[in-house]
């Protein structure tokens, strides 16, 4: 019986040699290591100069690709920024191009389901048709939600919160599997910018609540419920002056950001803007809510802890 | 056949009152059907006369209603038959509710009839002196009214209550569907108490609303009378009085079967079931003679325009619009209304355009317009905004009360100007950073001081009201819109105009 007993694997064992065996027996399958790890150089990918799809191609390529984040048969949440009744070219929201080549990277790449979502300011209709992303969006395969519905949304309690305790987040952010943070920077009185975290605000029921709190820990503490997965900043034009509703006067940037840590790449782009007083590009922390962010621990606020790295698309 | 007409009746009368239930439910976002879809009013010559009465001018989309009246000369009061909206609900209810005992005995409503013709006059008179409260029995602005008012938010309702349970039985994230936001209308229960009222009047005598009060009924009597598609009646008549039982309106009166009144008739041909076949319905020269008509003395014609011109005065006269009796400043009009005095004279008070607000902003007043501007629609920001692109509104406006306005113009028209109510406001009582109203602003109209204190710029104000909407401060806004009284136009905005920069602020003088 003893002689027997002793030839079992008990779990510990079986738990250690396979603990052992995994590296080995990856080194073996150069292939199959290579596309899961080796490609991860960066943490925050600046593209510039081409297409909107070829903005988005080179900017995830050094990530590690899309393969990184979602595996097949998974669903995918992109929270894109429809929030005001703009037309495109006022970079308002989301430029049009950009989300389809996403929605487009992201089925490619395996996705069972694509869904954008937004709780926009203005009525729904309004900016879903006159942003052109609806269209946008459902030519590219994907579901575009409007979270004027109560029901689309849940309770959470908010842990790591300092100021905001209970919050009501979109229901399907909370169980998707991979969730994107799709921003576009746009300048923001209130809160000097508006940027991938500030983007988050739009899964919030109670939005202007959250003004009523004190808006830059707010910002901060939503971003604790759910880690953004992965943040695509959509960089192509920006908003300087009247946002973020607009109109107002835009940059042509040019780039797409992708990162992720949403506080690094919230910190990059916080230099686009200029302080409106002295005229000097922001510094990270300067912008209240990017501070916060990264005392709550949720990303890298000094660029150069960050492995960032610049690409030219075309 | 003659038996399958009143089938045919009773379906084309559903059909009629689900179409009027479509039209109402497409009114609404994208507004892309091809047909109208305020078409019954714009088909209501009730209406048709009284705005032009009213306004002195024929509005353009009321004209289809005065082709109406002239299908009325040839077929009779085919209408409150065959496709009133509002006659087959009272119909219906009448069917299942009140159905008369076989030993009904009618009663003579001799004196009763001439009700609708003094209630018309009353109108007309009325009318004549820009005055238009009699809108609240107009069948057809009834109905709309009733179901957009007093039905569609419970049926949001029961849609956001059963949703939720409905979605546990499909598969998780299959189909996301969002509940809809509650429309809110303060006067519904008026409305639907009306309606009850209305309705429970067929307890009386069936269709008491058509017989004896409906102004548009009685309109299409007084042109119905020349009618051309008449009744006759052969010598076979057994006086059997089945006709006078079935008449729906009372037009055949009982001690002269093969007479008709044929003002009253509604050409619904239930009295072709004649046992002895004696009826038929056939064209004949129209005549003005009828018989046992009402009788409109001069004394009751003169009564009644006497009592419209007397009540329009007084209602005119009469300082209900606010507490103080002056001007009503929370009174903001839709972008493109008429002035006052006009718009409360045109509006018909359909409810129209409270359906099609994609932001539930059009309220329907009860007095904060004083009595003659009764149901008519008012901006009420605290529930909801002007939408910047949107002049649903104006389209839909049967008798262009709300003026259709391009967006370009409506965006700029100044509805009102915000004003900040400093010891409630965030951002001035407190230190906290607010600035949901600059945030909100369409037209760069709330700027931020050095403190990011809101400020307001009147001059670019359109008090579209989505400040005083999205504003976080409990209970009443903070930052409140006040009609501007006289709607005006603004200035297109300078795209470059930076709305964040404060002006500098003029040099203190030093003491010296």
């Amino acid at each position: 019986m003893d002689h027997l007993k002793s030839r079992k694997i008990t779990r510990r064992q079986f738990i250690k040699g396979t603990a052992v065996a995994l590296p080995l027996l990856s080194s073996k399958l150069p292939f199959y290591g290579s596309l899961a790890h080796a490609a991860e150089e960066s943490d925050l990918v600046i593209a510039k100069n081409g297409s909107a799809s070829q903005l988005l191609q080179a900017a995830m390529a050094p990530l590690g690709g899309m393969g990184r984040f979602i595996k097949k048969g998974q669903r995918v949440v992109i929270k894109a920024n429809i929030a005001w009744a703009r037309t495109p070219d006022q970079a308002c929201t989301n430029n049009p191009d950009l989300l389809a080549a996403l929605i487009k990277m992201c089925y490619d790449t395996g996705a069972k389901r694509v869904a954008v979502w937004d709780h926009t300011c203005d009525n729904y209709q309004f900016c879903f048709s006159r942003s052109g992303l609806k269209e946008t969006a459902q030519k590219a395969g994907a579901d575009i939600f409007s979270g004027h519905g109560r029901n689309s949304y849940k309770q959470v309690e908010v842990q790591k919160g300092k100021k905001v305790k209970t919050v009501e987040i979109l229901r399907d952010v909370l169980e998707s599997d991979v969730f994107i943070n799709f921003p576009i920077p746009k300048q923001h009185f209130a809160t000097e910018l508006t940027l991938g975290m500030k983007n988050l605000i739009g899964i919030v029921w109670d939005m202007e609540q959250l003004h009523k709190i004190g808006l830059h820990q707010a910002i901060a503490d939503i971003n604790t419920i759910r880690k953004t997965d992965l943040v695509v900043m959509d960089a192509i034009r920006i908003l300087t002056t009247n946002g973020p509703k607009g109109p107002g006067k835009t940059e042509d940037i040019g780039e797409v950001i992708a990162s992720t840590d949403i506080v690094a790449a919230d910190a990059y782009a916080a230099a686009f803007f200029k302080h409106p007083k002295t005229g000097i590009p922001f510094k990270p922390e300067e912008i209240q809510f990017v501070k916060n962010a990264y005392d709550l621990g949720l990303g890298q606020i000094n660029l150069s802890k960050v492995r960032v790295k610049k690409v030219t698309a075309a | 056949m003659k038996k399958a007409i009143p089938y045919l009746r009773r379906t084309i009368q559903a059909l009629s009152f689900f179409f009027l239930l479509y039209l109402i439910l497409k009114t609404a976002f994208p507004l892309e059907l091809k047909i109208p879809v305020d078409l019954y009013l714009r088909l209501d010559p009730f209406i048709g006369i009284i705005t032009f009465l009213t306004k002195k001018e024929v509005i353009l989309r009321m004209l289809p209603a005065f082709g109406v009246l002239l299908v009325v000369i040839i077929f009779g009061n085919f209408f409150c038959g065959w496709f009133c909206p509002m006659g087959a609900t009272i119909d219906f209810f009448d069917r299942i509710l009140f159905r008369e005992k076989k030993g009904f005995k009618s009663f003579n409503d001799q004196s009763l009839r001439r009700l609708r013709y003094g209630i018309f006059m009353f109108s007309l008179v009325a009318g004549l002196m820009a005055f238009q409260v009699m809108y609240i029995l107009d069948p057809i602005s009834l109905i709309t009214r009733t179901l957009i008012i007093a039905f569609y938010p419970p049926a949001i309702f029961v849609f956001n209550h059963f949703l939720p349970q409905m979605q546990h039985f499909l598969p998780q994230n299959s189909l996301i569907a969002s509940t809809i936001p509650m429309p809110l209308f303060k006067v519904n229960l008026l409305i639907f108490l009306f309606f009850v009222i209305v309705l429970a009047l067929g307890v009386i005598r069936k269709r008491f609303w058509c017989r004896y009060l409906c102004p548009l009924g009685t309109l299409f009597s007084f042109v119905s009378r020349v009618r051309i598609l008449k009744r006759f009646v052969t010598e076979d008549c057994t006086h059997c009085l089945k006709c006078v039982k079935d008449c729906p309106v009372g037009a055949i009166p009982e001690t002269n079967p093969q007479e008709y009144r044929q003002q009253d008739c509604v050409s619904c041909f239930k009295c072709l079931e004649c046992p002895p076949e004696a009826v038929s319905f056939h064209f004949g020269l129209p005549r003005w003679r009828t018989v046992s008509g009402v009788n409109l003395s001069r004394r009751y014609v003169l009564g009644s325009l006497a009592f419209g011109a007397v009540s329009a005065l007084m209602i005119k006269a009469n300082p209900l619009q606010s507490e103080s009796g002056l001007k009503n400043n929370r009174l903001i009009r839709p972008p493109g209304s008429l002035p006052e005095e006009e718009f409360v004279s045109v509006c018909t008070g359909c409810g129209e355009c409270l359906k099609v607000c994609p932001n539930n902003a059009l309220q329907s007043t009860l007095l904060e317009a004083g009595l003659a501007g009764l149901y008519t629609p008012r901006l009420v920001p605290r529930i909801g905004y002007c939408e910047e692109f949107c002049n649903f509104c104006g389209r839909i406006c049967p008798t262009e009360a709300i003026r259709p306005l391009p967006i370009e113009e409506k965006r700029l028209l100044q509805m009102g100007i915000a004003h900040i109510d400093k010891t409630r406001c965030i951002a001035w009582d407190t230190e906290k950073i607010c600035l949901v109203c600059n945030e909100q602003c369409s037209s760069q109209a709330i700027i931020g001081d050095d403190k990011k204190r809101p400020i307001i710029k009147e001059e670019k104000c359109t008090g579209c009201g989505i400040c005083e909407n999205k504003c976080p401060v409990d209970g009443e806004s903070a930052i409140i819109v006040y009609a501007s009284g006289v709607q005006k136009k603004l200035k297109p905005e300078d795209l470059n105009n930076n709305k964040n920069e404060v002006p500098p602020s003029p040099p203190r003088k030093e003491k010296s």
